[in-house]
């Protein structure tokens, strides 16, 4: 039943990815995507509410199989949630042009590529929508941006750097197919190399995808520059789907990992947690700003997983399955806030003609829908309660607890330490997301085109509001999904259905009453406080206009932060004074904080590698007969080596 | 529900609420004792809300609707998070629990009223002020989290009713963990009621505020709610402080009757520290809280070494 419509639904994109080249067809195109997609959405979380297994289980040969069950229902249904708010978006965000259409047809082929990878169930399978996923947003990224020779580059880069890192899948899941574990029906051996080379294969090509520290230099890179739609798919699905994959390796396939393993994903988590979201505060491009987020909420997720392994391999089975909830639920999470802000910034890249924080401002007013949708977003994903990012970081928080709680002293520490630096990181989310909603929401206009700006069209405003209402419903009952996530690790009876989430070792959180007790206070005192308000006066600046040159800006909101983190940034300044016979004529500031991973690490690694090529290039002559000398060459070398008994 | 029970709760509404004026007012009476003035009277917060109560609120030109709530919102937060920190072991339940996690999301969201708000006003001083609130705000929430860690895991759960009941008696006493979560969360105390030396309240010269600054604008019954919210802040550390950082008894009535005492000793210990120690630097802040996480870590290895 549930694999009839999830068929059906499939079909519906496709031939929505069909319709949509024709420039009569291309709404009703989109429309018939975006219902396929609902039904893509219905279906993967109904699969996951029955717990059924629909279709053919894992195979390790090689032979197309497709199937579903609670794990891909879980991120079938993030796809189709936040797939058919973004078609509805693209509705009018695309021009029905010839880019326009190709972009929808191409959009849709990214949603197939994905589900693919999801109901894979043999190696090949998994590994072909692996690279299309790649393949085809790299595209609708080219498509979107033809001609124009950065926007190329950078995709070089996305694909350059996720095929560099994406080598590391292909060991992992051949080691698997290998070993017939592809589905984990071959047990391996806790401990034995081939277990630790799967898993540190899977999380370096995996990790690639994801966009955790310090492997995801492409991200801030590619996701910004997509369309918003894709943007949203980017961010919002296809890195969860490679943490899908990481789920499926570490969590279900090669058993129980030794423990300094769980601590090595706990450090790269908490520093792709900690590092996206300090670099991600010192960004001035709204969605570049948004992308680093994602490493942020990625690392968050990565922490979840850490502790998860860590509790494993300590015995701590309960808290283990619990984690893997919080990191599971933190990644419908951030899928449906981070598509939200995505859409947002696209919405109002559409109003105000650019994402640089300091040009928009006031936008509360002007575009009250989409604005308003935003900053339910931007609440969410500080991590505030009652919202659902409140709950997920909740649950990560009481996971890496008990971490230092079932640990020794070793790993112990490091869940501590990794406390430390999630709460640290909530933090600094909320900093930035202060900063973003001050700059872009509040106070008055920054630039002329923003004090023009207008409200969005229909479905633009419908997509962004649907899915604020999904933050909002996803903070008040995150018991619903919660409990079936818990199931969802193989040695998890799971926990029953709940509105809010009571577990053993904690307080609890009733966050239906949470929500009752804080939207009643608020609006209790609000009526408390009366209507009784003087008329609006000038805000008092030492008696100054606050002119627009005084404004603060987004460096400035950040810097006490950079000073205090100066020793770790090396933020670079530059001052050019130009003066003439000792008049001053021209102050010029700017400053940046570098991306030091990018600096230190890659920068060197690049030089190398170019170095290295240089020299290779001197044995490529170019003309027929050397190549003719080496193969000789190589021949005689081997028959001499086999002649000699080395081969 | 028992007696305690009841009595817990009471005293938890009525001194949380009605009461947490007083401790601020308090600490401001001794420190002028102190300095050897004769200062305002301890009840004076409770004259200025009532002063603010008859006074209009005045929105600064072209503030939204977030400024106007801003107000009810960190009322509403910091309201809920009294609810949420218990006064004895025992307490009801008030429908939203006990957990420690959740009042560390509850003082962020009344932090991101405050700093939002901020941009709406786009003053220096009410931005400065913010920027620097979150600025501390990384390193106090590290800090919180893990001093209430140190707790919870003694206690191994993060109800901080249960919290309370462990960390009772003197047993606790014979390993230096708790002392060290204690020592972090003396500096958290001290940051999140905006004392010195991390915050002076007294000065209101624009450029050395932190608390008071994204506060400027506002007036009559916003204001008003923004002051109790702050009184109440020095509620939920010194509450916390006296039942789960400091030795305390563990008979629940013992418990509510030595509260009261603890929390006059607490606010006379913050007038001293107010009259010996100048404000420091903002910038150097960090350096103190970072060493108060780092003591809190300690704190948790020792119980980990001991547990193992």
């Amino acid at each position: 039943m549930i694999g009839v419509f999830l068929f059906a639904a499939l079909s519906a994109v496709a031939i929505g990815a069909v319709l949509v080249l024709g420039r009569r067809t291309f709404e009703g195109g989109l429309i018939v995507q975006a219902v396929g997609a609902a039904g893509v959405g219905v279906a993967g979380f109904w699969a996951l509410a029955s717990g059924d297994t629909l279709g053919a289980g894992f195979s390790s040969s090689f032979d197309p199989r497709f199937g579903v069950d609670g794990l891909s229902g879980l991120f079938l249904g993030t796809l189709g949630l936040i797939a058919a708010p973004a078609l509805v978006f693209s509705l009018r965000y695309l021009e029905p042009t010839r880019r326009g259409r190709v972009i929808a047809a191409l959009t849709a082929d990214f949603f197939l590529a994905l589900a693919l990878v999801i109901c894979a169930r043999d190696p090949l399978t998994f590994l072909t929508g692996w690279e299309l996923m790649t393949l085809l947003s790299a595209t609708v990224i080219l498509v979107a941006r033809r001609g124009d020779r950065l926007s190329r580059q950078t995709v070089f880069n996305y694909l350059a750097v996720t095929h560099l890192g994406g080598v590391g899948t292909w060991i992992a899941i051949l080691l698997l197919a290998r070993a017939d574990a592809f589905g984990g029906a071959a047990a391996i051996s806790s401990g034995s190399g081939l277990q630790i080379v799967i898993a540190l294969a899977a999380l370096v090509g995996m990790g690639t995808k994801a966009g955790v520290m310090p492997l995801h230099v492409w991200l801030p890179r590619a996701h910004p520059i997509a369309p918003a739609p894709v943007s949203a798919l980017m961010s919002g699905v296809m890195i969860k789907v490679a943490l899908y994959g990481l789920v499926r390796v570490l969590v279900e396939w090669i058993g129980v990992l030794p423990v300094w393993f769980g601590v090595l994903v706990l450090a790269v988590g908490a520093l792709s947690a900690v590092g996206g979201v300090v670099y991600a505060l010192f960004q001035h491009d709204l969605k570049r700003l948004l992308a680093l987020h994602s490493i942020e909420n990625v690392g968050i997720i990565v922490l979840g997983l850490g502790a998860c392994l860590i509790l494993r391999s300590r015995g701590a089975d309960s808290w283990a399955a619990f984690a893997l909830g919080a990191a599971l639920l933190h990644t419908v999470n951030h899928a449906v806030f981070k598509s939200l802000l995505f859409l947002g910034a696209g919405a109002f890249e559409r109003a105000v003609g650019s994402l640089e924080l300091d040009r928009i401002g006031g936008l509360l007013r002007r575009m009250p829908w989409t604005a308003g949708a935003f900053l339910v977003g931007a609440v969410a994903i500080a991590g505030l309660p009652p919202l659902n990012g409140f709950a997920s970081e909740w649950l990560t928080l009481q996971a890496l607890l008990h971490v230092a709680f079932y640990g020794q002293v070793g790993d112990g520490i490091a869940g501590a330490v990794a406390l430390a630096v999630l709460a640290a990181t909530a933090a600094l989310a909320v900093f930035c997301f202060v900063k973003v909603v001050g700059l872009v929401l509040l106070g008055p206009p920054r630039s002329e085109a923003s004090a023009s700006a207008g409200e969005a069209p229909l479905p633009m405003r419908a997509a962004v509001v649907f899915l604020a209402g999904v933050c909002v419903l996803l903070g008040v009952v995150p018991g619903m999904l919660f409990g079936p996530l818990v199931g969802l690790a193989p040695w998890s009876a799971g926990l029953p259905t709940q509105t809010g989430l009571e577990l053993p070792g904690t307080g609890s959180l009733p966050t239906v009453w949470i929500a009752v007790v804080l939207v009643g206070l608020t609006g209790g005192l609000t009526l408390l406080r009366g209507s009784r308000s003087a008329a609006p006066a000038p805000a008092w600046a030492s008696g100054q206009r606050v002119e627009p040159a005084l404004r603060w800006t987004s460096a400035g909101f950040t810097k006490p932060l950079r000073l205090v983190l100066e020793v770790l940034l090396r933020p670079q300044r530059e001052i050019i004074v130009r003066s003439e016979g000792g008049v001053l004529q021209e102050v010029s500031y700017s400053g940046h904080v570098p991306q030091l991973i990018d600096e230190r690490l890659y920068a060197p690694l690049e030089r190398l590698s170019l170095a290295a090529a240089a020299q290779a290039r001197r044995v490529q002559s170019g003309s027929l007969g050397t190549y003719v000398v080496y193969l000789a060459g190589l021949v005689l070398v081997l028959l001499a080596a086999a002649r000699l008994g080395w081969l | 529900m028992s007696g305690a029970t009841a009595v817990a709760g009471t005293v938890q509404i009525v001194g949380g609420i009605a009461l947490a004026p007083l401790l601020p007012g308090l600490v401001q009476h001794w420190k002028a004792r102190l300095q050897g003035r004769r200062g305002p009277t301890p009840l004076q917060p409770y004259r200025e809300l009532r002063r603010l109560w008859g006074k209009s609120t005045v929105s600064p030109e072209g503030a939204t609707v977030l400024y106007r709530l801003a107000p009810s919102v960190v009322g509403a937060a910091i309201m809920a998070a009294a609810l949420v920190v218990p006064v004895a072991a025992v307490a009801p339940s008030w429908g939203i629990g006990h957990d420690a996690l959740l009042l560390v999301g509850l003082l962020a969201l009344a932090r991101f009223a405050v700093a939002a708000a901020a941009w709406d006003v786009g003053t220096g001083f009410s931005l400065i002020g913010a920027s620097r609130d979150l600025t501390l705000s990384v390193f106090v929430e590290a800090t919180l989290v893990l001093s209430l860690a140190v707790a919870a895991l003694l206690a191994a759960t993060t109800d901080l009713r249960g919290i309370v009941a462990a960390t009772a008696g003197t047993d606790v006493w014979t390993s230096p963990a708790l002392a060290l979560g204690a020592l972090a969360f003396a500096l958290v105390a001290v940051a999140e009621t905006g004392r010195q030396p991390i915050d002076s309240p007294d000065t209101h010269l624009e450029l050395t505020m932190i608390h008071e600054g994204p506060l400027l604008e506002y007036a009559g019954r916003d204001l008003a709610y923004l002051q109790w919210a702050a009184a109440v802040r020095h509620w939920l550390v010194l509450v916390l402080a006296a039942q789960v950082f400091l030795p305390h008894p563990r008979e629940v009535w013992l418990q509510l009757a030595l509260l009261p005492v603890v929390l006059i000793v607490l606010c006379a210990a913050f007038a001293l520290v107010e009259t010996l120690v100048a404000k420091m630097r903002v910038l150097l802040v960090p350096r103190l809280l970072a060493a108060g996480a780092i003591s809190a870590l300690l704190g948790i290895a020792s119980w980990l070494v001991s547990s193992s």
